[in-house]
């Protein structure tokens, strides 16, 4: 399945990766050793077109299709991998929910300040007790007259920090497992509504990771989100194109870290002459470029399948499966190409190496991926 | 008024490798609209809407340079519309050649008050052609210009100078080459990108400009490029200190330092 990619896609990248090279790179390292969230970028992102990337142009976005938003998520992370995870947390996870799932009204109220970055978008699935499992989950929405009440709690809610847009999932009938479970859209700053202290993480620190507090919080019905008792559906097809970001973020963390590899091979110099020139190093150097090169194409293949509309989940888990594993085999190696000093703060690759991690395990682990490609062929 | 900007599909240097004889080879480099042009550019776009005018890209070269990726690439950093003139004869043209036909396209376009050009071509960097194409239109050119500011039918421009700021005015029209830094440049947004293959794209070849024979004109003199053969000493800068000791002492070695 050979992909051309179009010019506007080529113009995608190549802007993208200037976007990111001027604006976000500057600040990567030290807001990782900070633990800040960028919030001086969400205007830039912003004024990019980078926070509307799903969102369609008459409601303030640019429409993009799948394969040219998986390559902006990876032109981010090749440079920075929280970046990445706020775009693609915010895009994925929020703005195509409401897009694809809102009503007229809800898309007028909601898209447009989260298109210019007046807002940035969040979702709320994982609780305590409910990760893997999210049929589990124990928040609860009850209808009282035209409102809703929520009480509960979600855990790990990327962008928790500082978005205004929230889209929730909660149980809202007395049906069972997953048919009880709705979609809601929760503006911060409810009443009721608390976010709580951030995660301090191994990798992508500077991204916002936070708990929700819902205590009798009282939200608008026409705040549901698609049909009552679709929510987990919804969830599902909203991880499906997340999955993809995800794997293009690991791509971009793996080909930032294979770049900073190859540069450092061929100015280090040991033995007369530089590392380059050693096959040890040439083997590393090449095993890297295949596997970037082999997850690249997952990502674009599930990318493409969104694109025309074709099923695309099985496609998607294979792409966040193979990548994300694949992001930390080659974030290893590239430490390896660096020896001692990649150990340390001052390379870039010790930091991708923390960030790969994460890209085996938020928006469905590798164990759950690999259930969904398995369950696709036992079925 | 219309205001043109010249702007190049040319092969990125930075993908350039040098051999060790110190030839160049572009062969892998991927063409890009360069920095240079970037800059004027938005330069351009930051004029004309000052001014109500029109931004038009004029681009020569050989079959790549009316390419869509190429005419995308210049119009989605906001230009409204492009002028390519594409032939088989401006591939790999010379400054001579080159401005004559740019020449010729700003012609035939008419009502065009100012040209825009970057600091040089980022492939070639001769950073002739803007006093070429100014000698063909018989109009004036002010180089390495910092800043621009157009008013009624003049131009006031700026350049730095050793001893301070020279500001220049001339009368329209008139031909600009500025420097890398006249202003920062931004990568375009998603919507310029989606943008740009909408917006208009004339393709003409020299025959349509009413040009036959190009020339490169009389060449004076040769002399080869390139200084001593380069040694291919590699300093370790792992260690700072050692490697500063380390090149000084290889310059002194080859003499440079006494």
């Amino acid at each position: 399945m050979p992909f051309q990619l179009t010019d506007e896609q080529v113009l995608t990248r190549d802007s993208v990766r200037e976007f990111a090279e001027a604006e976000i790179a500057p600040i990567a390292a030290e807001i990782d050793q900070n633990h800040r969230p960028p919030l001086e970028s969400i205007g830039k992102l912003a004024e990019a077109g980078l926070l509307g990337m799903l969102i369609p142009e008459e409601y303030g976005g640019a429409g993009l299709d799948a394969l040219s938003y998986a390559i902006a998520i990876e032109e981010l992370s090749r440079v920075c991998a929280t970046h990445g995870v706020l775009v693609e947390a915010h895009s994925s996870l929020c703005t195509w929910a409401i897009a694809h799932h809102g009503t007229e009204d809800q898309k007028r109220k909601y898209l447009p300040d989260l298109a210019s970055g007046e807002a940035v978008g969040a979702f709320g699935l994982t609780e305590p007790n409910a990760g893997s499992d999210a049929s589990s989950l124990a928040t609860t929405a009850v209808r009282d007259s035209d409102e809703f009440v929520l009480n509960g709690q979600k855990i790990f809610i990327t962008n928790g920090g500082f978005a205004k847009t929230f889209v929730i999932m909660a149980r809202s009938t007395d049906a069972p497992g997953v048919k009880g479970i709705s979609a809601f859209i929760v503006e911060r700053g409810r009443p009721g509504f608390e976010i709580l202290e951030p995660e301090r993480k191994m990798g992508i620190r500077g991204s916002s990771t936070t708990p929700l507090a819902f205590t009798g919080c009282r939200i608008p019905a026409a705040n549901l989100l698609g049909q009552e008792g679709a929510g987990f559906k919804i969830a599902m097809q909203i991880l499906d194109g997340g999955r993809t970001g995800i794997a293009a973020q690991a791509v971009g963390i793996a080909q930032g870290a294979f770049e900073a590899a190859c540069k450092y091979a061929k100015e280090r110099v040991q033995f007369g002459r530089p590392i380059a020139a050693l096959q040890a190093i040439q083997w590393l150097i090449a095993d890297m470029a295949v596997d970037i090169a082999a997850g690249r194409a997952l990502v674009y293949r599930a990318a493409d399948l969104e694109s025309r509309g074709e099923p695309h989940g099985q496609a998607a888990a294979m792409a966040k499966l193979f990548c994300g594993e694949m992001a930390t085999r080659v974030t290893g190696k590239a430490i390896q190409v660096h020896g001692g000093v990649g150990y340390t703060e001052a390379y870039p690759v010790e930091r991708a190496y923390r960030d790969a991690k994460i890209t085996e395990i938020y928006e469905g682990t590798s164990e759950i991926q690999r259930l969904v490609i398995a369950r696709h062929y036992l079925r | 008024m219309r205001i043109v900007v010249l702007h190049k599909w040319a092969p990125d240097p930075q993908e350039a490798t040098v051999g060790a004889d110190g030839s160049v080879d572009f062969s892998r480099a991927k063409a890009a609209v360069s920095d240079y042009d970037a800059v004027a550019i938005q330069c351009g776009r930051q004029l004309a809407d000052a001014a109500g005018a029109a931004l038009v890209g004029v681009s020569v070269g050989g079959e790549a340079a009316a390419r869509p990726v190429a005419t995308k690439s210049a119009l989605a950093r906001g230009l409204d519309e492009v002028v390519v003139v594409s032939d088989p004869e401006l591939e790999e043209a010379g400054s001579a050649r080159t401005a004559q036909a740019i020449a010729a396209a700003v012609a035939a376009l008419g009502d065009v008050g100012l040209v825009l050009a970057g600091d040089s071509s980022v492939d070639v960097g001769a950073r002739m052609v803007p006093a070429v194409v100014a000698g063909r239109l018989g109009w004036p050119v002010l180089a390495d210009v910092d800043s621009v500011a157009l008013a009624g039918g003049s131009v006031a421009v700026e350049r730095l100078a050793p001893e301070g700021v020279q500001s220049i005015s001339a009368a329209l029209p008139v031909v600009i080459a500025l420097t890398s830094e006249a202003v920062k440049t931004k990568a375009p947004g998603m919507k310029d990108v989606l943008g740009a293959g909408k917006k208009p794209v004339t393709v003409k070849s020299l025959a349509d400009l009413g040009l036959t024979a190009l020339s490169e004109g009389a060449v004076t003199s040769r002399a080869k490029l390139g200084g001593p053969a380069r040694k291919g000493v590699v300093i370790d800068t792992s260690d700072p200190a050692a490697a500063a000791a380390e090149l000084v002492d290889a310059l002194r070695a080859a003499g440079a330092l006494a």
